[in-house]
């Protein structure tokens, strides 16, 4: 192999989810099997690193000015889901059920991995909620400690009162039957369970 | 629970071993070094897919070689006959049973106990008191995997908040992390106290069938500090946090808890002899399998390592009436086993080579 081969090596293993194998294969192929793709994938990397940026107001991705969901009159602005991370803004898009806006922290408070509030994105959420017109919060993020911390620091960070917060319910998948679930997740479906009549 | 056969591959210094197991009672014989204890530990894997010597599964792994498999057939009450297949890497582990893959682990815990003898259990009852947590959280885990979750959110809990104590947090980012830490630790000790005070009667009457003694033993839960609140345990993570800061790491909580193990007032580690405190430390090992037992219904394999060779002649046999008939148990040993003990089936065990033996003269 060549220096500058073991250079652009090095460079693809340190994207996410990449080994040295997976690395390897990505560089041949790019330079030797299919060397027509490289401009147009470069092409492609310069553009969006150039136009794709973080939505001012929700940290979604947009491209310039405010993303998609924020453009969209109809959208219940009264309504912020707080998520982690654009894929589960995504995922919640997909499935269609939501009809309010979003709010994505780019991470969740884990001072294990050196995360601080000062690195997640709160300074545009207090400007939405101070301007007011947030009427609730849904606070979904994962439940395990540091989802948890985050959503008790949010509570306490927006002392606001008339911003009402709820948390995502954890419980059975849909479709599923109480018979294969696993005791921690029966556990706190029993916890969350509500009024049904 | 009785194992009828076990096929261990490229397993530390056993490049290969198929034993067919017939009857409760095994023996393997053989000098120190052998390969003993790593047949014990391998039929120990089964229980909790962890080693009861080593956290580094690499270790686990034969010398040059990628990978290690046990394979387990058992007959159980629950399941009847059942085949457990474990490959081990040096990162990860595949685990099937009866064919399917077993991926959620707090549903696989505690379906096939085994108890783990050895003389190393003397530390429960003189040792420092993380021995005897470390018993008490295993002994509960195996039985209820909620409290499993409960012990590792406060753990990494914890470890979030001695983070935050070194580096310095605002007391929001402190008040964000006790409240999980709080949440755990109320629960924590909630579950504790409520286990300790059933698990008292099993040491006890495990301890009056093995030392043949009328006094009782009392296990009496010591909490590092008696809290079963949420709210309670936030205030104290806040009122320590000053003292904290200056030692770094979270002083208080559940993860400093003992237990004490009384002869009416006094403990036998002061007060018990030499004698008594081996006894209690079979009872501690008899009564987790006696919990098991009764818990989910499946008698529990004992895998004694090298431990009824240190018991005289009577307190080795009315050990061995209080196991009861129905327990597989697996033994090592440097010498032959008591033949009044029981039917035993013996291999002897050389540089990793398991050969059983008929008759026990050919060995002498």
């Amino acid at each position: 192999m060549t220096p500058a081969f073991e250079k652009l090596q090095k460079h693809l293993k340190q994207l996410p989810g990449l080994g040295f194998r997976s690395a390897e294969r990505i560089a041949l192929h790019l330079l030797v099997e299919k060397p027509e793709r490289l401009p147009t994938l470069v092409t492609a990397l310069l553009e969006a690193a150039q136009t794709v940026r973080r939505c001012e107001r929700c940290g979604n991705l947009a491209e310039g000015g405010p993303c998609a969901i924020c453009a969209n009159e109809k959208r219940d602005r009264s309504v912020v889901c707080v998520v982690e991370h654009v894929p589960d803004l995504v995922a919640l898009e997909r499935s269609g059920a939501y009809q309010g806006v979003y709010h994505v922290l780019h991470g969740k408070l884990s001072p294990i991995q050196g995360v601080g509030p000062k690195d997640l994105n709160l300074p545009s959420l207090l400007e939405r909620i101070e301007a007011g017109e947030v009427r609730e919060l849904i606070l979904a993020l994962s439940n395990d400690v540091e989802g948890e911390a985050t959503c008790h620091y949010l509570t306490q960070h927006i002392p606001i009162d008339r911003v009402k917060f709820s948390r995502i319910g954890f419980g059975l998948p849909s479709g599923g039957g109480v018979l294969y679930a696993d005791s921690v997740t029966l556990k706190s479906a029993l916890d969350g369970r509500r009024e049904y009549r | 629970m009785r194992l009828s056969r076990i096929t261990l591959e490229h397993f530390r210094n056993i490049p290969l071993a198929e034993l067919t197991l017939v009857g409760r009672q095994q023996f393997f014989i053989g000098q120190n070094g052998q390969g003993k204890t790593n047949l014990l530990e391998a039929v120990s894997y089964l229980t909790a897919l962890r080693s009861f010597r080593t956290s580094d599964q690499s270790l686990l792994i034969g010398h040059g070689q990628t990978g290690a498999g046990i394979a387990y057939e058992l007959e159980h009450e629950l399941l009847d006959d059942t085949g457990v297949t474990i490959k081990l890497r040096p990162q990860g582990k595949e685990v099937t049973c009866d064919g399917e893959w077993v991926t959620k682990f707090s549903e696989y815990l505690g379906r096939f106990p085994t108890v783990v003898f050895s003389s190393q259990d003397q530390q429960l009852v003189r040792g420092a008191p993380a021995f005897r947590r470390r018993w008490l959280d295993l002994t509960i885990a195996a039985m209820d995997t909620g409290y499993l979750q409960l012990l590792q959110q406060y753990h990494r809990a914890v470890l979030d908040r001695n983070r935050l104590l070194k580096s310095g947090a605002t007391p929001l980012e402190f008040s964000a992390f006790e409240l999980p830490l709080a949440t755990a630790a109320a629960q924590i000790v909630q579950k504790r106290a409520a286990n300790v005070k059933v698990l008292s009667g099993y040491v006890a009457d495990a301890y009056t069938a093995i030392a043949g003694e009328k006094e009782r033993v009392t296990m009496q839960y010591q909490p590092d500090l008696d809290q079963t609140d949420t709210k309670g345990w936030t205030a104290v993570f806040a009122k320590n946090r000053g003292r904290d800061q200056l030692l770094k790491t979270t002083s208080t909580g559940p993860h400093r808890d003992d237990f004490d193990l009384l002869f009416g007032r006094h403990a036998v580690r002061d007060y018990g002899s030499e004698g008594q405190q081996r006894s209690l430390a079979l009872a501690l090992r008899l009564a987790q399998v006696n919990y098991f037992h009764e818990r989910s219904g499946v008698q529990p394999v004992v895998l004694a390592d090298d431990v009824l060779g240190e018991l005289d002649q009577d307190r080795r046999k009315r050990f061995w009436t209080a196991l009861g008939f129905d327990c597989q148990v697996i033994a090592t040993g440097t010498g032959f086993p008591d033949a009044e003990l029981g039917d035993w089936q013996i291999f002897k065990v050389d540089s990793g080579q398991f050969t059983e033996i008929e008759n026990r003269d050919s060995l002498r």
